[in-house]
């Protein structure tokens, strides 16, 4: 997982090694070093850069942009995985690059406050994500079954194929189409009823593709995760003929800290 | 002379300039495609999609990734040449003016509640 050999990232001119890809911070004194499991050609030493009692784990990188590849984000979410198992981390977007060790001890110096304040509130929790997918045709033959007024209209039409208007089909397929975008909503709102007591937080993004109806992520209070871990079997069982259930984590909280850098550009 | 130079060369001037503001409005809405790269990002995570469940083996994603890293690219190549900021990338700290603390800060960190 670890392994990001062979990958080509762009290089800039008058590169050199001096740059930190920073992967998290988190509240730690003592200096520590996590192993070669850093992003980048040729394992790279991920350890800890420090002010005061907070630290940023980074490895050394050359001033590179880092393409968005699964090899190069499997490591950048690898590195945060060993960190969080011991430490309350607040993730860095993939592809941060500092300048210098001194840029990154001015991140945490300007930003103490703020990295603190969120530590605090990040203390001890974790991130899991849920997606889910339908089976649209299914969710309509289940429809056409148990939805009176779409039954109706449907047995209808096919009593009468020939002299069915164009109308009847229209209205048919309106009445469809209003249904699954209720049931797709009363599907996604059960779902997030039944983890609300398990979780602290949840965020709804944009679904991906045009199966997904939700996708979500929950922040969670570590000692909740064997509960909130339950809760998602239940509610997937009782759905499994109809959705599928794509459960990720635990992840550092990545959906629920937002870092904004005032960046300015790199020179040359 | 200049409205007479006008009346004369309507036919000619007026057009001309129309055709030119068209242009450029038509060369901004190239450049806002060029530059974005929400549509690719997009694209990138229905491959992870199609990958994670079991509908697109290795070879396939790794050949239809290694095409959306080439457009990610083209879209930062754009960017420079627009003179915007590279959407990820080398980057350092802006340090403050040595204005009050807020001002000068490297960062905006948000947790939840905060929004």
């Amino acid at each position: 997982m670890s392994d990001a050999t062979g990958v080509e990232n762009v290089p800039l001119s008058g590169a050199t090694e001096d740059g930190k890809y920073v992967y998290c911070i988190t509240r730690q004194e003592k200096p520590r070093d996590f192993g070669t499991i850093g992003i980048g050609e040729g394992a790279n030493r991920v350890y800890t850069v420090h002010y005061r009692d907070l630290a940023a784990v980074v490895s050394d990188t050359p001033i590179v942009i880092y393409d968005p590849t699964r090899e190069n984000v499997l490591a950048h979410e690898f590195v945060n995985e060993t960190v969080m198992r011991e430490w309350t981390v607040i993730p860095m977007s993939f592809g941060t690059v500092f300048r210098s060790e001194e840029d990154v001890c001015e991140l945490l110096r300007s930003t103490y406050q703020a990295f603190s304040d969120v530590l605090d509130k990040m203390r001890d929790k974790i991130e899991f994500g849920l997606k889910v997918l339908w089976d649209r045709e299914r969710v309509i033959a289940t429809l056409e079954r148990e939805n009176d007024e779409i039954r109706r209209l449907k047995d209808e039409i096919d009593r009468n194929a020939q002299s069915s208007t164009y109308f009847a089909r229209m209205q048919l397929g309106r009445l469809v189409e209003g249904a699954l975008e209720d049931t797709g909503n009363a599907f996604v709102s059960d779902i997030h009823e039944a983890l609300k007591d398990v979780a602290v937080a949840s965020r709804s993004n944009k679904p991906i593709g045009d199966r997904m109806i939700m996708n979500a992520a929950f922040l969670v209070e570590r000692d909740s995760e064997r509960a909130f871990d339950e809760k998602v079997r239940e509610i997937s069982r009782k759905y499994e003929d109809l959705l599928t259930f794509k459960y990720t984590g635990p992840w550092p909280p990545y959906n629920f800290v937002n870092i904004k850098l005032k960046l300015e550009r790199a020179e040359g | 002379m200049s409205l007479l130079t006008k009346l004369l060369f309507f036919p000619i001037a007026g057009p001309v300039a129309g055709i030119r503001w068209s242009l450029g409005k038509v060369q901004r809405v190239v450049e806002e495609e060029l530059v974005d790269d929400s549509a690719v990002k997009q694209e990138l995570m229905e491959l992870q999609l199609l990958l994670e469940l079991g509908d697109m083996d290795d070879a396939e994603y790794v050949r239809r990734e290694a095409v959306l890293m080439e457009r990610l690219r083209e879209v930062r190549h754009w960017r420079e040449q627009f003179g915007l900021q590279a959407p990820a990338g080398p980057v350092r700290v802006a340090r403050g003016s040595g204005a009050g603390a807020g001002a000068g800060d490297a960062a905006e960190v948000e947790g939840p509640g905060d929004e």
